[in-house]
């Protein structure tokens, strides 16, 4: 529905995109997932056709948003971020407007905005102007006018942005709601908010996507190398064996490392023990029996061995502070925030 | 086609929701009724509108840029823009909609003065044609006007400098029309002559329509609008 083919965008002074590809087939809710400043907006605004990308090219619905821009627009709703809305206007007036812009004939008018009133809850609030009514509202109303003329394709920039909790809670059900008939594009920084309501993830940093898939495959691709965490009691003087060299050992194993145990422990009961992390190499499945069965063999006693379980927060943040890494050792000058 | 009155429509409506729309055709009313009533009305005058033409002449520099200075700029501040341009609808019919919609807000103000036309005809016998080259020629001053006022909007998020650029523009030239003859070299004050339109609305008020000042008129007006459409669509591939 949505095919995003080495897009990227620059501006005078920096560069928002950097060949960005991706896919959205047909009936699925899709999260652009990023930091302030990955590309997200940028990236939205081309699929919209708001601007055109300085290199590559974006087509949804078989549309190209730059050579067959009017096309492409029609097949899309979109809330903007923040929800941009003519604040002297009321609801139906607003959504009249907005069926008017997209060649709605006056039945099907009618017809649209009784059906978004309902399915937005803004059927109280109909009459009123937009400048008076609460920004969960207004997200609201943008909504509706999004999804007034029934389009394909649904763009959603940050559309729970400023809402209080229970507003996200209701925005979330409907987008899981809009997703039966609709393809969802959405934008988000909050991480649960993805997780919650996307089939699928774009993470992005930096102008590039950094991974895509749906949550789980994610954070099982987070998990394989996830590390054991193994706390040993500590050795008396220079007797017994070595737990770097008897985990570094093991087939499978690619490093060993030791932590600080968190200061807990009743009556300095942390004290006569240690905790090693035994990073796993790719794909060498599950090593904890492995791993007790070379510390058994070695004496050591082990009061805890376990893996920790991976979450899509740490998938982000790991290649969130990599990109950073990467970024201070090779971005040029002139990167600067992007849009 | 359908966009472009959409767009209009709303443009136009927006005019009068806002308290704004209704002090500036209140003011303008005002005044108008002011010179009707202390230069035009007065015995002993000829049946003439040439005090008001001539007044709405000096408060278009003002009215126009006022008129205009939201079109864009509101739109660019406010983040409107980005609903509106990801609409089904070209940046041509989005431009020639809101200048429409502000002509239009210029005819309504106007339409309430032609009760002084017709105040006039019942007391004497106006010269009709002076009339009607009179209005003529306000109404293509206005147009010119709101059409330079509406590309200062799509150039600027700031109202004040929407309103302000246009003004000082047509201000200067009026000022560089007056001195042209006498501080300037021939070609540049033959330039300054062509391109202001001060010199050229004098005309309408003696009654006379030369189609050279109409089409100048018209030409500017495209030229104003033709420039705002490049501008927005510049705007996307900055």
């Amino acid at each position: 529905m949505i095919q995003a083919r080495n897009v990227s965008k620059s501006y005078a002074r920096f560069t928002a995109l950097r060949g960005v590809s991706f896919d959205v087939p047909s009936g699925q809710v899709v999260g652009l997932l990023g930091p302030n400043g990955a590309g997200k907006t940028t990236t939205i605004r081309i699929v919209t056709g708001f601007f055109p990308p300085t290199g590559g090219n974006v087509s949804v619905c078989g549309f190209d948003t730059v050579e067959q821009s009017i096309h492409a627009r029609r097949s899309i709703g979109y809330l903007p971020e923040a929800a941009p809305l003519y604040p002297e206007m009321s609801v139906e007036g607003y959504l009249d407007y907005r069926g008017r812009l997209m060649q709605m004939d006056r039945a099907a008018r009618l017809r649209g905005a009784g059906r978004c009133m309902d399915r937005c809850h803004l059927r109280d609030v109909a009459g009123k102007r937009i400048g008076q009514l609460s920004k969960g509202y207004k997200q609201r109303v943008g909504l509706a006018a999004a999804m007034l003329h029934n389009p394909q394709v649904l763009v959603l920039d940050e559309p729970v942005s400023g809402l209080d909790p229970a507003q996200i809670r209701e925005t979330r059900k409907l987008m899981r709601e809009l997703a039966s008939d609709h393809t969802v594009l959405v934008s988000s920084h909050i991480l649960p908010e993805v997780e919650l309501t996307c089939d699928r993830v774009i993470i992005m940093a930096r102008g590039r996507v950094r991974a895509d898939g749906t949550p789980s495959e994610l954070v099982g691709r987070m998990s394989s190398e996830a590390p054991y965490l193994i706390e040993v009691r500590k050795r008396t003087g220079v007797s017994g064996a070595q737990p770097a060299v008897v985990f570094g050992g093991v087939p499978g194993v690619a490093a060993v490392r030791r932590e600080t145990i968190p200061e807990e422990g009743e009556g300095g009961a942390n004290q006569f023990w240690e905790r090693w992390a035994v990073v796993p190499q790719p794909r060498a499945g599950d090593l904890r029996e492995t791993l007790a069965r070379a510390a058994g063999e070695s004496a050591l006693v082990v009061r805890e061995l376990h893996r920790e379980g991976a979450t899509l927060e740490q998938l982000f943040l790991r290649l969130i502070e990599e990109d950073d890494g990467g970024a201070t050792a090779a971005a040029p000058s002139g990167e600067g925030p992007s849009r | 086609m359908t966009g472009t009155i959409t767009v209009m429509r709303r443009e136009y409506a927006s005019y009068f929701r806002t308290a704004a729309g209704w002090v500036v055709m209140a003011l303008f009313l005002v005044l108008a009724g002011a010179v009707f009533r202390y230069f035009v009305l007065q015995p002993g005058q000829p049946a003439s509108m040439r005090p008001f033409f001539a007044m709405t002449w000096g408060v278009l520099l003002f009215l126009a840029p006022a008129i205009s200075m939201k079109t864009f700029s509101e739109e660019l501040r406010t983040g409107t823009i980005e609903p509106l341009l990801t609409a089904p609808v070209s940046e041509t019919g989005v431009v020639v909609g809101k200048y429409l919609a502000a002509v239009l807000y210029l005819c309504t103000m106007l339409a309430p003065t032609l009760v002084y036309a017709a105040v006039l005809s019942g007391l004497s016998a106006p010269d009709y044609g002076a009339m009607v080259a009179g209005y003529l020629g306000v109404l293509l001053l206005g147009m010119l006007y709101l059409a330079a006022g509406v590309l200062a909007s799509a150039a600027t998020q700031s109202q004040p400098l929407a309103f302000l650029g246009p003004l000082f523009g047509f201000l200067a030239l009026e000022v560089l029309r007056s001195v042209a003859v006498s501080r300037f070299p021939r070609w540049a004050a033959d330039v300054v002559l062509a391109v202001a339109p001060g010199l050229r609305i004098q005309d309408f008020a003696k009654g006379v329509i030369d189609t050279r000042h109409v089409v100048f008129f018209l030409a500017g007006t495209a030229w104003f609008l033709a420039a705002t459409t490049l501008l927005v669509q510049a705007r996307r591939w900055r």
